[in-house]
This record gives structure tokens, C-alpha cells and sequence, in this order.
């Protein structure tokens, strides 16, 4: 499904990522760990189409070449983006943004758009699977929410856009147990032999309640160790100085 | 010009019945007039848009003879639907229609030959020529204890059967105690490169409830300059919005008299440009008794080489303690060739009031852009979508719901 090869990227003559490769097919979920300003939401910006990064290497999404598609065209061929720091989006209302959103990938995907009532009975059975306040979604787009609604608020919008790859980036910080459960609900409910995902995490806990197919340990920019689960586990107990 | 302005205005003293005593009067208007002619930015005021080279470069010479035994047929297409209201029409200056079918007839009083007062007269030479060539000022009283049941809407329609460059307007109104008025601006024009002088005077009796909503949308070659004088007295309340956006350049003067106790006044603007527009808007709020409110939000987004100004003045008296005054201007530039000037003036002489000022401008984000992105939404929709939320608040501020919607829909802000 997806395939990275040779990655590398600069801003501003900052070397960030260096020669990354990955490798996820259909139905695996993958967990990338590393510390601080190892490159994690570099990977995921330039995997979503943030600009704005010097690139080399080669990055293909079921067989496109993803360097010749818009941010957008990216969200239609089904990749889907959790922000670390969703952003708040004063005046714009949270109903209207998912409605739109939804429609738009709807469309580009040949399907029906949903008008207000079948949107509507989506949007709130998906809140309700998520424990997500119903009220806030009359609400401007994540403005006054706290840092655990916005979080929510990324896995709602995943739920209603079903993506074929889904890439959390640090999701799970800032979420208390109960809600990191939720969170963690939603992404095996998309759980299917079709559908991907890339975990970025600092913590093992995370992958308790989502357990990943691989782990990779990012430092400096490369994937310095992949394994199965248990590779978290041992990075949870050396600590990122200690391991190697 | 001098040549030219005089033989206009002898032709229209010749073809008008104004008494010898009017007459006197506007030929001094006019002299006063001549002897500065059009604003240039040498006056502080006029820094951000000179008037004069503006007039030169878009219209060239102007010609001010216009013509009122000319009727004008009322173009029934143009009214606003979907809301009941009553109408009083403009059509290159001179009134065609005024109705207010709506209205408790003894409740509202219309006089059409009401005399300008001298007062106003300081040194503005756009307000002097307007007294010196308007023919008629229609002056609407409400009377004590009236709300309107219906808003009016004043529309200012052009065409281009107008044979001069120049015309001006003028209406007064006077809400007595306790009454209420909602009044609607509507420009719509069909000619081109006028120069278009705007006079109101608004008298505020105690308790009296003013809104004012101006509506410049459709795109239009003209040049406006508008003055309102808003004179208030205790506990009235004036609101004044402004949608700054149709015309080539567009300059909105408020001056607003806060000369009652706990009199209040709200002025909030969107500028929305691009391709060469010029706007201002500049505000001047006299607080000149105790507890006394003012509050003034202007947001503009500017497209390529357009331009808006923001000049906002708070003025509080000695007396005027416990003055509450607040101005916010912010702007989204999108391009680089957009430019937004802001020139908050604080002048104060009381020592116990609250008062505030904040200007901040900036393109549009392109980590918000591109969230939006990331979520399905190409470019375009991304960026209108930043922008409606970005003047939400703005037009949320309207306080008549009715007519909150009906901005809301000329302007296609979604919710
Ligand atoms: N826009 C930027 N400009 C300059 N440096 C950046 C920028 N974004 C990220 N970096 C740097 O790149 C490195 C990786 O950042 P990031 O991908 O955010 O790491 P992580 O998500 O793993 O914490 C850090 O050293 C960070 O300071
Ligand atoms: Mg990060």
C-alpha cells in the first residue's frame, strides 16, 4: 500500500529524515517510537503533503507516485492525517468543516454526497461511539477545546472519512485512560484486512489496546531497529539513551 | 475645476426654486469649498487616501451639474426580497420613492425641504459641497415611543443616464425618546466614475436605538465618500456596520457625540477587496460625559493590490469618567501586493477610564490552509473557509437577526 523508499528531507539545509525506507501493505499496522525531534511529524507532513521540505527518494501510495499529488488529492485516494496539534479554526463551524470534508472525498471518489440529514445520523453515531460531546461539534472547529476533545475531534473525523491509511501522530499524548480506550476503540473498529496504520508514539501504553504488526525505532532521522511488539516493550524499559 | 464648478452651480441656482436666503447660503458653502477644493493627503486625516489625485486618476476633470427635473423609473428588481421593509429610493441622487407603507403613518415625519443647519461646517469641503449643490434634504422624524416595525432600506441606485461626474446626497434623521430605527444602505450602481458625496446626520433623543447597516457589495467603478454624524443623548445606542467592498474607493466617516449618560456606540466594518480597490474607514468617538461606551471591530482581507485603511479615534473629555472604549482591527493579506494601514488615536483627558486599542495583520495561515487540506478540501474551498470564519465574528456582531441573515447571504458566509 504504501511504500517509502530512500526518503530523505531538509528544511533549510537541516538534514531531518535520512535514506527512511517502510514498507506497509494492506491491513498492517505499523508503530513508529522515537524521542523528540527525531522526525516523526516530518514523516507524517510530508506524507499528508506539507510544503515547504526539500525532498529526495521516493514515496508511492498503491502505485502513485505521492510527490505528483496535491494535500488534498491525498485525502481522496485515502490517506488521512491525525495532527499532533490539531488547529483551531476560528468562525468555522465543526459540522459544516466534516460535512464539507466528507463530501469532498465522497465526490472525488465517485460516491454520493450526503446531504444534512444522512450527514447529520453519521455524525452522531460516530460521536456517540467516541464519547465525543455532541454539542461541540456546533461549536467553531476546535476552539475552546481541550487538548483531549481536540485529539477526539482527529479520530472522529477519521471514523466519518474511513481512510485506507490512517497516520496518528502522537495521538495518544494528552489523553487521559479513558479516553486513550475510546481513541484506541475507534482505530480497531477501522481495523480491517484493507485498512493501514501508521502509530506515531513516544509511549508503549498506546499499543496495548492497539496492538501493531511491526514497531520501528526512529533516531536522527533513520529507522535505527524494527521488530515485532516486543520491541516496544524494551524501549519502554531501557529508555531511548540506553537502547542500542 | 474652478471654471467648471461655477457655471454648474449658477445653473443649478437658475434651474432650482431656492429662496435668496438659501441661495446666499450655498454660495458661501461653495467658497468655502473653492477655497481648499478636494482633501489631499497633506491633511492628516486624508494621509492614507488622497482623495484629490484619486478623483484625477479615476474620473478626471468632474462636472457637477446634475440634473433634477430628470425622473428616473424605479427598477423594481433591484429591492431586496425575502425581508418586508420600507424603501426610499435614490436614483443618481435624487429621491424617486419614498414609502413607508409599513409604518403608523402619525408615528413618522417626513419633510422634504428640510434646511441644513449650520453646523458641521468646520473644515470639511466635502460636506460644503455638499450643502452647497444638494437640492432637497429629506429630513424623517420618528416620533416619541415608535420602533419601526419594518426596517428601511435606503437604496442608492445609479445609471447611466446621469450627465454629471459629481452628486451628493444628504438625509436627516431624528429618533426622539425612546423610539428605534433600522436602517438598511444599499448601494447598487449602474454608471460609472462618479464621484458619489454622502451626508446623514442622525439626532439620538434619550433612549433612542439606532442601527445602521451599510451595504456596499456589488462591484462598481464609482468613488464614495460618506459621512455620518451621529449626535446622542443618555442611554441611547448607535450601531453602525459597514460592509466596505463594491466600490472602487469607498471612504466611511463616523463621527459619533456621546453627549448623554450611558450612551453607547458600536461600530463594526469588513473590508473585502482586491484588484486596485482603495477603502477607508475612519471613526471619530467623542466621549464627552460620564459612562459613556464605545466599541469598534473592523477586519479586513485584501486581495491583490488592494488597499484599506483603518483611522479610529477615541476621543474622552475631561468630564467623560468611566468612559469604556475598545477598537480591534486585524487584517488578512493575500498577496503581497495587498496593503492594510491602521492609525488607532487615543486622546485622553479623564483619569478613571477603560480604554484599549489593538491592531494585528498577516497572511492567511498556511498550517490552517493545509489542515484543511489534509482533510479533502482543495485550495480554493480551504482558503474561503479560513476567510468566512475570519469575518464571522464580524458579522455576528449584528444585533437585528433578521438582517444578520440577509448579510450573511449577500456575502455567502456559511455558518
Ligand atoms: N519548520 C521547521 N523549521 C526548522 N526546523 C524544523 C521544522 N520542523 C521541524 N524542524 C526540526 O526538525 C526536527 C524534527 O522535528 P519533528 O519532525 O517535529 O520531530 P518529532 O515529531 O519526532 O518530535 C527537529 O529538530 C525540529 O526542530
Ligand atoms: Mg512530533
Amino acid at each position: 500500500m504504501l511504500k517509502i523508499n530512500n526518503l530523505s528531507a531538509n528544511i533549510e539545509d537541516k538534514s531531518i529524515l535520512k535514506d527512511f525506507s517502510l514498507n506497509i501493505n494492506p491491513g498492517e499496522v505499523h508503530a513508529i517510537m522515537g524521542p523528540n525531534g527525531s522526525g516523526k511529524s516530518t514523516l507524517s507532513n510530508i506524507l499528508s503533503g506539507k510544503k515547504g521540505y526539500e525532498i529526495s527518494g521516493e514515496v508511492l501510495f498503491e502505485n502513485n507516485n505521492l510527490f505528483e499529488l496535491e494535500t488534498e488529492e491525498r485525502a481522496h485516494k485515502g490517506i488521512f492525517l491525525a495532527f499532533q496539534y490539531p488547529l483551531e479554526i476560528p468562525g468555522v463551524n465543526t459540522n459544516i468543516f466534516l460535512k464539507t470534508s466528507l463530501n469532498a472525498i465522497r465526490k472525488a471518489k465517485g460516491e454520493k454526497e450526503l446531504d444534512a440529514i444522512e450527514f447529520l445520523k453519521l455524525v452522531k453515531e460516530k460521536a456517540r461511539e467516541l464519547k465525543f460531546d455532541e454539542e461541540k461539534l456546533n461549536r467553531q472547529l476546535n476552539v475552546g477545546f481541550s487538548g483531549g476533545e481536540k485529539k477526539k475531534n482527529e479520530i472522529l473525523q477519521m471514523s466519518m472519512l474511513s481512510p485506507k491509511l490512517s497516520i496518528l501522530d502522537e495521538t495518544d499524548s494528552g489523553l487521559d485512560i479513558d479516553a486513550l480506550k475510546v481513541v484506541s476503540d475507534g482505530v480497531n473498529t477501522l481495523r480491517s484486512k484493507d485498512n493501514s496504520f501508521l502509530i506515531i508514539t513516544h509511549y508503549q501504553r498506546l499499543l496495548d489496546y492497539i496492538k501493531p504488526d511491526f514497531v520501528h525505532v526512529l533516531m536522527n532521522g533513520k529507522i535505527i531497529k524494527s521488530g515485532g511488539p516486543e520491541l516496544a516493550l524494551e524501549l519502554e524499559k531501557k529508555g531511548y539513551e540506553n537502547f542500542n | 475645476m474652478t471654471e467648471q464648478i461655477k457655471t454648474d452651480f449658477e445653473k443649478i441656482i437658475k434651474t432650482s426654486a431656492f429662496s435668496e436666503k438659501d441661495v446666499e447660503l450655498k454660495k458661501m458653502y461653495l467658497n468655502k469649498f473653492l477655497e481648499t477644493g478636494f482633501p489631499t493627503r497633506k491633511l492628516e486625516n486624508w494621509k492614507f487616501s488622497d482623495l484629490s489625485q484619486i478623483i484625477k486618476k479615476n474620473i478626471g476633470e468632474l462636472s457637477f451639474y446634475n440634473d433634477y427635473s430628470f425622473t428616473n423609473k424605479v427598477d423594481t428588481s433591484i429591492f431586496v426580497e425575502g425581508i418586508e421593509h420600507n424603501k426610499i429610493v435614490f436614483i443618481n441622487g435624487k429621491v424617486e420613492k419614498v414609502d413607508f407603507t409599513h409604518e403608523d403613518h402619525d408615528k413618522i415625519e417626513i419633510n422634504d425641504d428640510f434646511k441644513f443647519v449650520n453646523r458641521l461646517e468646520d473644515d470639511n469641503s466635502l460636506i460644503s459641497l455638499n450643502n452647497a449643490f444638494t437640492n432637497k434634504c429629506y429630513k424623517i422624524t420618528v416620533k416619541k415611543n415608535y420602533t419601526l416595525k419594518k426596517p428601511l432600506v435606503v437604496y442608492h441606485s445609479t445609471n447611466n443616464k446621469i450627465k454629471s461626474k459629481n452628486f451628493n446626497l444628504k438625509l436627516e434623521f431624528q429618533l426622539e425618546q425612546n423610539s428605534s430605527l433600522r436602517l438598511i444602505d444599499l448601494f447598487n450602481d449602474g454608471s460609472e466614475n462618479n464621484f458619489i458625496n454622502i451626508f446623514y446626520n442622525f439626532d439620538l433623543k434619550e433612549n433612542a436605538i439606532l442601527k445602521n447597516y451599510k451595504i456596499d457589495k456589488a462591484q462598481n467603478k464609482n468613488i464614495r465618500y460618506s459621512y455620518n454624524n451621529i449626535e446622542q443623548d443618555n442611554n441611547s445606542v448607535s450601531e453602525t456596520f459597514v460592509l466596505s467592498s463594491g466600490s472602487n474607493f469607498s471612504k466611511n466617516e463616523i463621527n459619533c457625540n456621546l453627549k448623554g449618560e450611558y450612551s453607547s456606540a458600536f461600530v463594526n466594518g469588513i473590508f473585502s477587496l482586491n484588484d486596485g480597490q482603495h477603502h477607508e474607514i475612519r471613526t471619530i468617538i467623542n466621549h464627552l460625559v460620564k459612562n459613556t461606551k464605545s466599541y469598534q471591530l473592523i477586519k479586513s482581507v485584501l486581495g491583490k493590490n488592494s488597499k484599506s485603511a483603518y483611522q479610529g479615534k477615541i476621543f474622552v473629555d475631561s468630564k467623560a469618567q468611566k468612559t469604556d472604549g475598545y477598537q480591534l482591527s486585524k487584517a488578512i493579506l493575500l498577496d503581497e501586493t495587498s496593503e492594510f494601514n491602521a492609525k488607532p488615536e487615543l486622546e485622553i483627558y479623564a483619569d478613571d477610564v477603560k480604554c484599549s486599542h489593538g491592531s494585528a495583520s498577516g497572511s492567511l495561515d498556511e498550517n490552517s490552509i493545509f489542515y484543511l487540506m489534509s482533510r479533502g478540501l482543495n485550495y480554493q474551498q480551504s482558503k474561503e473557509l479560513l476567510i468566512n470564519g475570519f469575518l464571522l465574528d464580524v458579522v455576528e456582531k449584528i444585533t437585528d437577526t433578521e438582517i444578520k441573515n440577509l448579510v450573511k447571504n449577500m456575502i455567502g458566509l456559511k455558518e
